[in-house]
């Protein structure tokens, strides 16, 4: 992985496997991409029988039972019931779990309040399609094909970080957090003139790509002519990613940046997972580790209150996985927050230290072993 | 610390069987509990399920409990994997349901019966189970508004129990041998009785006596007999003299403490500190 600053030159990180002191690592994260998690946990759930799923079903409200007074029998007013569009009465839940994302109406349900704050920027995403490095087939036959397309670039530049991280074959995933008017420029271009501008991002000064990003179109040419003028220096040319050739259709798409954090994950019969729990600045990618984790977590406190004859719905059994993520994530919140504060200035004193601070780090090898552990999950 | 011991001292009081005031009612059953003055606990029996109310430290505690008892099953030799609905429990003195109900939902219980002598906390325990469809399951989970010498005795071995359970219930009887002696015809051979209790020790008196009742006055004056506590010397001394008790060394002991931040641990010859864990097997 290589990292460094659009306002300062000399200022980097790489990131590489086996720095991290784990003997037997041979990468320090994999990229996949959302349709095969998607697929592996729908093919997961069929083998797990007896599961009902609903297809194509929108919850349309979450109420709690009706009061229920009479002695001895059943009383289900602490248990949320869940309406769908597709079925007649409603779900009973013991525990109801939000995944629902950021605006997760069970939250909403459980009254749980979230804090933080939106970033005024947004993040461009999009499948692109690399060309061969130096333009020329003959040099990809003599390297393996595996080792080449291996690598994560992030640039910071001051309107927010690019990041290109790879994929299978020759894609790869473009993360662009920018401008809401910059994100909205960069959706109408055409796609020659939209692979163009992630190029010039990667490669031109800031002033340039500024400059390009405000052009209506033509972004092809301006490229092909500021690259002259550009000195890229041809034996670095693994610290830059390939020419992207071109962009996935339909694959482009943008959403709004936040900060959000819930006071608490877990309430009586509810538990929050991933984005209805916390969101997170993409610049670290840490979004569906700590989703994931936060899973791995809730897994293991339910397993406990099973084994331990407790009703799984029960805020105490739940408490468990909420002191052991919440703090975890929020620590990871403010760290990301952070830095997307500090790349965000263009002061010349404050672009000097950061440099500083980056390529001391650089140089630790243990420190940089202790983030990639954070970072990969 | 002494805090957290004194008022975890009055979550204990707080699950105690309830002694009656033989005025109040005329249907109490027959009681082998100290017949002291603590008709107050009763109003507390609504408490009993929040959250976040006085019991809370006594909800934590009690996966413990399934804990030391998995470790009394597995301890004998010939002990067999309890992991077919198998198991049968009677729980004396419990209160309203907490460990009640969490045995009745262990995959490996056959059935559990709970007995409890207050009315009010019977009736929170019958209302609090209603919540839950799995311990309404015919068989499942019984409670019985009794104590002990009012259940009738076991004509054969498939009306004992597997384990019988005695959870914060000792320091509250007054002549705890008698009262020991009428729950093991309850036991089936190869089953066990299980307890946790406080130890009188110098430390408890501080904490529960001196500092809950006469500094904090968390606990009214009184409340607490120190006297009554039981040691695991006394425990193990008395079921030493029952014949076709606790052969083969299945008599275990194990100290459990609350560590403010962590939770409740287990620690291994801390019965002496203050809670205790305590079982022992029927040959």
């Amino acid at each position: 992985m290589h990292v460094w600053d659009a306002l300062s030159s000399e200022s980097k990180i790489d990131f590489s496997a086996g720095e991290n002191g784990r003997k037997n690592t041979s990468a320090i994260a994999y990229m996949t991409e959302n349709p095969n998690l998607t697929r592996a946990l729908l093919a997961r759930l069929e083998s797990l029988e007896p599961i009902s799923s609903f297809e194509n079903a929108k919850v349309t409200s979450i109420d709690l039972g009706p009061p229920q007074d009479s002695p001895g029998t059943l009383n289900l007013s602490s248990y949320p019931h869940v309406t769908t569009s597709s079925s007649t009465s409603p779900l009973v839940a013991r525990l109801l779990i939000g995944a629902d994302g950021i605006n997760s109406p069970v939250r909403t349900f459980a009254h749980i309040p979230t804090r933080g704050w939106d970033y005024d920027r947004h993040g461009v995403v999009a499948t692109v399609r690399l060309a061969s490095r130096g333009g020329s087939h003959s040099q990809i036959e003599e390297a393996p094909k595996v080792q080449d397309n291996v690598t994560a670039y992030q640039r910071f530049l001051p309107s927010g970080p690019i990041a290109l991280l790879a994929l299978p074959g020759d894609y790869a995933s473009l993360v662009w957090s920018t401008t809401p008017e910059q994100a909205a420029r960069l959706k109408g271009l055409d796609p020659a003139d939209f692979a163009a501008m992630v190029n010039a991002a990667f490669r031109l000064s800031v002033v340039d790509v500024d400059y390009m990003s405000k052009m209506p179109s033509g972004q092809v040419d301006e490229l092909a002519w500021r690259l002259q003028a550009t000195d890229v220096p041809r034996e670095d040319e693994t610290k830059y990613p390939r020419i992207i050739e071109s962009v996935q259709e339909g694959s482009v798409a943008s959403f709004p940046l936040r900060m959000r954090q819930a006071d608490q994950y877990v309430g009586e019969r509810v538990a929050l997972v991933g984005d209805a729990a916390h969101t997170i600045h993409p610049l670290a990618g840490q979004g569906l580790n700590m989703g994931l984790a936060d899973v791995a977590s809730l897994v293991r406190a339910i397993e406990y209150s099973v084994s331990h004859g407790g009703d799984i719905g029960v805020q105490g059994n739940l408490e468990a996985y909420e002191s052991e993520m919440w703090m975890k994530n929020n620590r990871m919140l403010g760290v990301v927050d952070k830095l997307h504060k500090l790349y965000g200035v263009s002061w010349w004193p404050v672009v000097g230290l950061r440099s500083l601070g980056l390529g001391t780090v650089d140089k630790f090898n243990g420190l940089k072993g202790w983030m990639m552990s954070q970072a990969g999950g | 610390m002494a805090l957290r011991h004194t008022s975890l001292r009055n979550f204990c009081l707080l699950l105690r069987s309830q002694p009656h005031s033989r005025s109040t009612s005329t249907s109490t059953p027959r009681s082998s509990v100290s017949p002291i003055e603590l008709s107050h606990f009763s109003a507390l029996a609504s408490s009993w399920w929040e959250p976040h109310g006085s019991s809370r430290l006594l909800h934590l505690m009690n996966p413990l409990r399934h804990e030391f008892i998995a470790s009394c099953l597995t301890s004998h030799p010939t002990a067999s994997k309890h992991n077919t609905k198998s198991l049968r429990y009677l729980d004396v003195g419990c209160g309203g349901g907490i460990f009640t109900e969490s045995a009745a939902r262990l995959p490996s219980t056959a059935k559990v019966v709970g007995i409890e002598p207050s009315r009010e906390v019977i009736n929170v325990a019958r209302a609090h189970a209603c919540q839950d469809s799995m311990l309404l399951e015919p068989g499942r989970l019984e409670y019985k508004h009794a104590c002990i010498e009012d259940l009738a005795l076991p004509q054969k071995v498939e009306e004992q129990f597997d384990v019988l359970s005695l959870f914060e219930v000792l320091e509250h009887i007054e002549k705890p041998a008698p009262f020991l002696a009428k729950c093991l015809p309850f036991v089936k051979p190869g089953g066990w009785l299980v307890l946790s209790t406080i130890a009188r020790t110098w430390t408890s008196w501080v904490t529960t006596k001196l500092v809950a009742e006469d500094l904090l006055r968390i606990v009214p004056r009184g409340t607490h007999d120190w006297g009554q506590y039981v040691n695991e010397r006394e425990l193990r001394g008395w079921f030493g003299k029952q014949d076709g008790w606790g052969r083969d060394g299945c008599l275990r002991t194990m100290g459990v403490v609350y560590v403010p931040g962590l939770g409740w641990r287990m620690v291994e010859r801390g019965e002496s500190w203050g809670n205790y864990f305590f079982g022992v097997r029927k040959d």
